[in-house]
């Protein structure tokens, strides 16, 4: 168990480090967007690369950061029922649906994207919009995105077992939905 | 057998959906999932019944799916409100606004009750986030609030269901979904959403009054000695009153100077003078004004300008929603940071929750694109238009149902999944009926608001919950020991702004001209849009493809 729980904590690292700095893009998103707005206003001129950057970056955005927020544990779930089971169920039940779901849909999603990519690439696509980006990258994130999200997959299920023979002390993270009170600096109790 | 299954296979796949679903696995896998299984089962049944039309090669148009999703300009307004939302409370904005409004309101019954529901509605015209401004108003009124004796459930209550108008004012980040999923411009369904929203506050306010004047006890004013900011309300009306004589000078100057949008920009002037006029008085201390009226003027200059800048753009035609969101996220950054409270990690934790919240959306979107391929190649969309079109009472049976039927589904889940997964199916139906898809969105809109509120998986009470203090505490300002608000206090409060909400449902459904008025969209999107359309498909080889697309116009049908 412990090579294996090493695996998963060398992908955390790296499905970590990504999340930890994609997130800039945003950033990135918004500045080009402000800028396309004001520009387009006063000089009345827009450039396509310039508006089709705004949702590569985004599209880069969370097509990478898909693993990471798989890591965090972001993404939402319906808990109606499944808040009521044992924190075991909830693992069994998790370490089944990323086998039986989320492996074969990412690999699904892989094995489609390669051709994908790789067409575009040969013929060096071009966006259909006058004075537009090439292509091939932003299909080439969701590829990569598809790939981070299978080895992340394989840390979970990693970590799943783990937990359940008892060779992994911590549990997952908690389930975030959204905005919480903690991203607001709220720890919960009267603050003044 | 296989034969009954190849023929029911639509209603099989959303009860195993729905099976997946409530399994607690992250949604936008379930949805994935479900949809690949099913793709599989129905290529093997296809043989079996007319109403399959699906074959493997058919898969291969996922990548170009999730690449579509991808390309959406739409959407990416969602992060860009998020983030801007997040900095805005990270900004102190809340505070600042909740301590002058309640000042000014405070002498008055229900005073803090009313500050809440104006400052609520001027936070969600800013933004979109429940969470932040319930957070927000939960932290800084609620304990003013139980400090001078407010009934508990009302306070609580009056402050997650402002918090929830962020939903339902534009820019909401549910009528950027919903228009993104009716295939509706979000300037159209922003101008839908604007009269009602405003309604709805005007709603809370009178529900405080009513109390007010049933049950003076509930909702007590502010003793003198809080009002730090004194009396002067006299020299605030005079300042308003100069404003607006500024303002009908310019609109006057300027109405034949400028085509459209001069009353706003005399509004703008106007605004600005009395702004600086202010900030003057309180630097140099010539005592023009009140300290009240300075302080007012000061505090709620700035998130008008952002009001303005977001929305006044969008509703002008200037910016699309997107651009809108990008520049009010920038105008939040400037604010904070002129305020000095921007620093690394602030940055850098508002980035990373808006990552999370954007890339869950956009993974829901994905999923529920996925899961689309094979409900609709199974003609899915057919069984649910039959389900609805079965009910008795036609166009109204049906809104009546499925008011009803999200209500419901609004008290288990919330408004990102019932927007996604429901949504769409039920789009197409409402054009059959011949139902302006703008209206049906806003009355959705109102709806999925009550979500937020209705226990026990509402998320305003939620929020309310983790700041309001569950145990008794030391207040130090009244030396005294002030009791904790139990859960139960919170949901008893949220009960009259759900029936408020339900009014509300009923007046836009009774009214649609409320959020359809005759004048027609406000912006022409036609004046906004640049891109061109793409031409034809991506790459070759790709099969035909029916009308699949849960974003397609409704309207073809597919037989």
């Amino acid at each position: 168990m412990q090579p294996l729980l090493a695996v998963s904590r060398v992908i955390d690292a790296v499905t970590g480090f990504i999340g930890h700095h994609i997130r800039w893009l945003i950033l990135a998103a918004v500045l080009v967007s402000t800028t396309n707005a004001i520009i387009r206003k006063l000089f009345d001129i827009s450039s396509n690369a310039w508006l089709e950057l705004q949702w590569y970056l985004f599209g880069a955005l969370f097509m990478l950061a898909a693993a990471y927020v798989l890591q965090r544990n972001g993404h939402v779930r319906i808990d109606v029922v499944s808040g009521r089971l044992a924190e075991r169920t909830r693992q069994w039940i998790d370490l089944f649906c990323h086998i039986l779901m989320l492996l074969p849909l990412v690999l699904v999603m892989i094995s489609l994207g390669i051709p994908f990519v790789i067409e575009s690439y040969q013929s060096q696509e071009i966006s259909t919009n006058a004075g537009g980006l090439i292509i091939w990258p932003s299909k080439l994130f969701i590829l990569l995105g598809f790939f981070l999200l299978l080895f992340q997959a394989v840390s979970e299920i990693i970590k799943r077992i783990g937990f359940l023979t008892g060779a992994l002390k911590e549990p997952e993270p908690e389930p975030t939905h959204g905005i919480t009170p903690e991203d607001l600096g709220v720890h919960g109790g009267p603050q003044k | 057998m296989i034969e009954f299954i190849a023929h029911n296979l639509a209603p099989i796949m959303f009860l195993s959906l729905i099976a997946f679903l409530l399994l607690g696995y992250p949604v936008a896998f379930s949805l994935a999932a479900n949809g690949l299984l099913f793709f599989w089962i129905a290529v093997e049944l296809s043989p079996y019944s007319n109403d399959i039309r699906l074959s493997w090669p058919l898969l291969q148009t996922l990548p170009i799916r999730v690449l579509d999703v991808m390309r959406n300009d739409t959407l990416l307004a969602i992060p860009f409100f998020t983030f801007m939302g997040i900095i805005l409370e990270k900004s102190g904005m809340a505070e600042d606004l909740l301590d002058t409004v309640g000042q000014l309101f405070g002498p008055i019954r229900g005073g803090l009750a009313y500050a809440v529901i104006l400052v609520g509605a001027l936070l969600a015209a800013t933004t979109g986030v429940v969470a932040a401004s319930v957070i927000a108003m939960g932290l800084i009124s609620l304990p003013i609030m139980l400090r001078y004796g407010y009934d508990r459930p009302l306070a609580t209550g009056v402050i997650a269901a402002s918090g929830t108008l962020a939903q339902i004012i534009p820019p909401s980040l549910v009528l950027i979904v919903l228009a993104d999923q009716l295939g509706r411009s979000v300037g159209d369904m922003y101008a839908g959403a604007l009269i009602p929203g405003l309604i709805l506050t005007g709603l809370y306010c009178l529900y405080v009054f009513v109390v007010s004047i049933l049950r003076p006890a509930k909702v007590p004013a502010l003793p003198a000695e809080v009002r730090t900011l004194g009396g002067g309300v006299m020299s605030l009306i005079v300042a308003l009153l100069v404003g607006a004589i500024i303002a009908f000078a310019a609109n006057y100057l300027l109405q034949d100077r400028i085509e459209n949008g001069a009353a706003i920009w005399a509004a703008t002037i106007a605004v600005a003078l009395v702004y600086f006029a202010a900030v003057l008085d309180k630097l140099l201390g010539v005592g023009v004004l009140s300290r009240l009226a300075q302080q007012v003027i000061i505090v709620l200059i700035p998130p008008l300008a952002l009001i303005f800048l977001v929305l006044g753009t969008i509703f002008l035609g200037i910016a699309t929603p997107t651009e809108g969101g990008a520049m009010g996220a920038t105008g939040a950054l400037v604010l904070a940071f002129a305020k000095r409270r921007l620093d690394f990690k602030t940055m850098s934790d508002a980035l990373e929750a808006t990552t999370r919240l954007a890339c869950f959306v956009m993974f829901i979107l994905i999923g529920s694109r996925i899961f689309s391929l094979t409900f609709y190649g199974i003609n899915g969309h057919i069984w649910v238009e039959e389900l609805f079109t079965a009910l008795p009472g036609g166009e109204w049976g049906f809104l009546i149902a499925v008011n009803i039927l999200v209500f419901v589904l609004g008290c288990f889940i919330d408004f990102f999944e019932i927007a996604f997964i429901v949504i769409p199916l039920l789009a197409p139906v409402a054009v059959k009926f011949g139902i302006d898809l703008v209206w049906f969105g806003v009355i959705l809109g109102v709806n999925m608001q009550t979500s937020f509120l209705t226990p026990p998986f509402g998320f305003a009470l939620f929020y309310m919950r983790s700041v309001a203090p569950a145990a008794a505490w030391f207040d130090k300002v009244s030396s005294r020991t002030i009791a904790g608000v139990s859960t139960l206090q919170i949901y008893r409060g949220a009960v009259a702004f759900i029936i408020l909400q339900c009014i509300m449902i009923v007046v836009v459904l009774l009214f649609p001209r409320l959020s359809i008025p005759d004048a027609g969209p406000a912006i022409d999107p036609s004046t906004i849009e640049i891109e061109l359309p793409p031409l034809g498909g991506e790459g070759e080889g790709q099969p035909e493809l029916p009308p699949l697309d849960f974003g397609q116009p409704p309207e073809i049908n597919p037989q």
